[in-house]
């Protein structure tokens, strides 16, 4: 069985996001970069399948170089092997362009399952896995929590409202992950794991490599256009009032009025 | 079967050549059984080493850091004493005529039995109060799973050395009735006390006294090589293990852990998982052990209730090793282990002998290792079986993860950005190496007065001070790194390594010359461990660069505080860099802080509860928490301050307080806080 995993290097949740100076886009200059949290859980999912069926786990990721990070992560933690998609046109693309990059890879690629993150934590689009399904013309499972594969068929869980969906399509099939941390716990990287992965396959692409005409892809092609990007204003320092329950009050309400203009 | 003559004396001879060869081939056995164990250098500084010896193990220096040492010292030297004269009482086996004064001199001989008779006596004072604390008082600290086997163990010993005493002075006693009645012979009359007891035998014939001599050497001579036999199989192993295990003790400082070679590509295994990944030296610790208990007594894992006891961890090791051992040697092992699964052999070094939470529960404090009187290694042990379960397995407590994970992306342990590790001193008047070039000291800040609201209050305090005493220097601020302290101690090398060679490379790269810490951790770290991978710079704590700066003047702390004060000992501060006296001179030099000290203070000071990565583990085992049982142990004298110099055991002391809702009574201040206090900056 082969498993591939969509993988995204975003850039870490606590880094102190920057607007970049054309207004759209963010300052990467001091980023710390982690592999997509849901796309982790992913890769958690297929190394158990690695585990369970002995499937060949292969991670696939489009991104300038310093994506190899993310891809030697995930083959640290256990994946066989990894393919990046590298190529300055893809610069800008919008979700479809990307999913047309990550369908064309595919094609060359042997699958029974996709897997990825039903989110990346940078654009939050949700949109990635699912256009890849439609591009590749296979079933898209979304958002699950646990998956089991047999028979042919891959079936998860995802939750809904607090209650749970099974759901079932038959392979070659695409699945999104949803679910935290404490559903998954993706495994920590032994240190022969982390040697090994140094060793690991890992092929570079180019969009020529695809047959992917540059066109078709990158800010130019995209439909939907990033018009501006705005910080949350600062958080201010609260403020005590003074003076008796009266007075108080009657602030109160004053600066809710006037000042935070909500009442 | 006279002694001495024929055929006693080959009867003797074969007897003791036997019992010897036995007791050789076992100690060759334990020999090999060492020898598994990997490689490890311990033959440096050879007169230190020399000196070693003569300090704690004839001068019993450790020993008798305890009440119950002084009685062992006795013993220890009764001992040495009695082969002595076992020797001479050897010698007449072979030839009835052999005695000490014949070329020693009556007088020097009369000396030595004086003090033999002495000591004797002292012995079997010290062996019935042996006897009286162990099967009456009961100390806590004799406890064993199997306590019957401990105590007919410990009885056995105590019983021989006794009856070992009662036959020697019965020999000596007849003997000095025969030397009286024999032309020529001599018994030195300085032997008081076996002279006394030969009122016993008064009256009897010769031939009868030559029956009761016979008797009491026979008797005597079996005893001795009864017990020769009967050590190695003991507890009184440690009469051969302690000897070269002071002999080999360690000469780094103990907050220098091993540097593990993460470059060399044929290793396939991390860490310590079975006997054989163990060093000689640990696994001649074992050998050593007398079960005497100290460790745990100071330990706050096991003085809390945690799963872990530091003499229980040594002891199963210890028969551990033995049959394993004794398996490896003899390559029965794979049949041992396919015949009886249930057996030695398939018992899992982590898992069967030494449990998961145990090896968890160590704080490394250090206080099982300051106090053991044979220099056994007990951090190291749980260290190295830590580093197989984190690098090779992925094991350790859920919460651990996010937490390394944290130093892999932001460089601490919180996981907030690294981007705003220098946030804490934009308002204060504080260069950073960036803007100032090269500055005479670096204040590395680390990790908890960077990040953390309550450290930022230490930091800030600490600028001030350096301020005020115009020292010159600067910090690296958003260039600063986590040291790697924590992520090592939880078995992280190859975390640490990373973090450390990232860090060097930075300080090195601002020419680094001195650098002042506020935390123990981070001090220990880089003045004891960083010259592993070449970051090698003058280190002080606050504590040593505040009390200088007060001395010489520099800073003058004239706003006296009518306090009552309590002062915490952090460990790697003191126990683990013998810095105890500079924090407490800085809050004498403050006027009105009546200081006073725990019972648990200096080199006894229990741990806060925070060391070892314990900082990042959730506390669930035990009946109660560390940080609380230290908290109490301050509250019994009343402070109205806690006074600390880490700001870890800052963090657990005002946990501890809360717990006992005492926050608002009680206040936990950093020793740099208070000084800056006494000093009234001129930024207030």
């Amino acid at each position: 069985m082969d498993v591939i995993v969509l993988l995204k290097q975003v850039p870490d949740t606590e880094t102190k996001i920057k607007i970049d100076a054309d207004g759209k886009s963010i300052d990467t200059s001091d980023i710390k970069w982690i592999v997509n949290p849901y796309d982790e859980y992913a890769v958690e999912a297929a190394l158990r399948l690695q585990e369970s069926d002995g499937a060949m786990v292969t991670i696939l990721s489009m991104g300038p170089e310093r994506a190899v990070e993310a891809i030697r992560t995930a083959l640290a933690m256990g994946a066989d092997k990894g393919v990046l998609v590298d190529d300055p046109a893809t610069e800008g693309s919008d979700a479809l362009g990307k999913a047309k990059v990550l369908a064309a890879a595919l094609r060359s690629m042997d699958f029974d399952l996709v897997f990825c993150g039903h989110r990346a934590v940078d654009d939050d689009e949700n949109q990635v896995g699912i256009m890849v399904a439609e591009l590749t013309g296979i079933p898209h499972l979304g958002m699950a929590v646990s998956i089991e594969v047999a028979d042919g068929k891959a079936r998860i869980e995802r939750p809904l409202e607090g209650a749970k969906v099974t759901l079932e399509a038959t392979m070659p099939a695409l699945v999104t992950f949803g679910g935290a941390h404490a559903v998954w716990n993706p495994r920590y990287a032994s240190l022969p794991g982390i040697m090994k992965a140094k060793k690991k396959p890992l092929e570079q692409k180019t969009l020529a490599d695809l047959g992917v005409s540059p066109d078709e892809v990158g800010a130019q092609a995209a439909k939907m256009q990033v018009t501006s990007m705005g910080l949350p204003k600062e958080r201010q320092a609260g403020r005590v009032l003074e003076g008796d329950t009266d007075e108080k009050a009657k602030e109160l309400t004053r600066l809710l009025h006037e000042e935070a203009k909500v009442i | 079967m006279q002694p001495g003559h024929f055929p006693a004396n080959v009867i003797f001879l074969i007897v003791f050549v036997a019992a010897n060869v036995f007791f050789l081939l076992t100690i060759h056995k334990l020999y090999k059984i060492v020898r598994l164990g990997k490689p490890e250098d311990r033959f440096d500084r050879a007169w230190e080493r020399i000196k070693g010896l003569a300090t704690f193990v004839f001068g019993q220096r450790r020993v008798i850091d305890e009440p119950a040492g002084w009685g062992h010292l006795l013993i220890f030297w009764g001992f040495i004493i009695i082969t002595i004269g076992s020797i001479e009482t050897f010698g007449a086996g072979i030839y009835h005529g052999f005695a000490y004064w014949k070329f020693l001199g009556k007088g020097l001989t009369g000396g030595l039995y004086l003090l033999q008779d002495l000591l004797c006596a002292a012995v079997v004072v010290a062996l019935f109060v042996a006897l009286y604390r162990r099967f009456v008082l009961k100390p806590q600290r004799l406890s064993y799973e199997d306590q019957r086997a401990a105590n007919l163990d410990a009885g056995i010993i105590i019983g021989l050395i006794l009856v070992l005493i009662v036959l020697l002075f019965g020999a000596r006693a007849v003997e000095y009735l025969l030397a009286q009645g024999e032309p020529g012979g001599y018994f030195p009359k300085a032997a008081f006390v076996s002279v006394a007891l030969s009122g016993l035998f008064a009256g009897y014939s010769e031939q009868v006294l030559h029956g009761w001599y016979s008797f009491f050497w026979w008797a005597h001579t079996l005893v001795i090589l009864g017990f020769l036999i009967y050590i190695p199989f003991s507890k009184h192993l440690h009469l051969l293990g302690a000897i070269p295990n002071i002999f080999f003790r360690r000469s780094s400082p103990i907050g220098e852990l091993t540097k593990m070679d993460l470059e060399d590509e044929t290793v396939e295994t991390y860490g310590v998982s079975t006997i054989q990944e163990f060093t000689w030296k640990q696994l001649l610790d074992l050998y050593a052990c007398t079960e005497c208990g100290r460790c745990s007594d100071n330990c706050p894992a096991d003085l809390t209730g945690k799963p872990l006891s530091p003499k229980l961890t040594i002891h199963h090791l210890k028969e551990h090793v033995q049959k394993k051992g004794n398996m490896l040697l003899s390559q029965r092992e794979a049949a041992a282990e396919t015949s009886n699964p249930e057996g030695e052999a398939a018992k899992a070094l982590i898992g069967d002998v030494c449990v998961e939470d145990e090896i968890w529960s160590c704080t490394t404090c250090g206080n099982c290792m300051e106090h053991c009187p044979v220099f056994i290694e007990h951090i190291d042990k749980y260290v190295d079986m830590r580093r197989y379960l984190v690098l090779m397995e992925s094991k350790f407590p859920g919460e651990i993860q996010t937490v390394l994970r944290n130093w892999e992306t932001n460089s601490n342990p919180w996981g907030l950005g690294f981007a705003s590790r220098g946030d804490w001193a934009k308002d204060l008047r504080v260069k950073t190496l960036a803007e100032a070039g090269e500055v005479e000291y670096l204040y590395y800040v680390g990790c908890s007065s960077s990040f953390d609201e309550r450290g930022k209050k230490i930091a800030s305090a600490m600028v001030k001070l350096l301020n005020q005493s115009g020292v010159d220097f600067g910090i690296l601020g958003t260039e600063e790194r986590c040291c790697g302290e924590t992520a090592r101690r939880i078995g992280n090398e190859y975390l640490f390594q990373t973090m450390a060679t990232e860090l060097i490379e930075i300080m090195n790269g601002y020419k680094v010359r001195k650098i002042i810490t506020t935390c123990p951790h981070g001090y220990n770290c880089l003045k004891n461990e960083y010259p592993q991978f070449g970051g090698n710079w003058e280190i002080y704590h606050h504590s040593e660069f505040l009390a200088k700066l007060v001395k010489e003047g520099k800073l003058r702390p004239k706003h006296g505080m009518d306090k009552n004060l309590v002062f915490h000992d952090s460990c790697y501060l003191g126990r683990y860099n013998s810095i105890y006296e500079e924090p407490r001179s800085l809050l004498k030099s403050i006027p009105g802080v009546r200081l006073s000290e725990m019972d648990r203070a200096r080199n006894k000071a229990f741990c806060c509860g925070a060391g070892g990565g314990r900082m990042w583990m959730e506390e669930t085992l035990g009946d109660q928490r560390i940080n609380e049982a230290r908290t109490e142990q301050a509250l019994v004298l009343g402070p109205d301050i806690v006074g600390v110099s880490c700001p870890f055991c800052t963090t657990m002391f005002e946990d501890g307080l809360k717990a006992r809702n005492m926050d608002d009574t009680v206040e936990v201040l950093d020793i740099a806080e208070l000084l800056a206090m006494a000093v009234g900056t001129k930024e207030d």
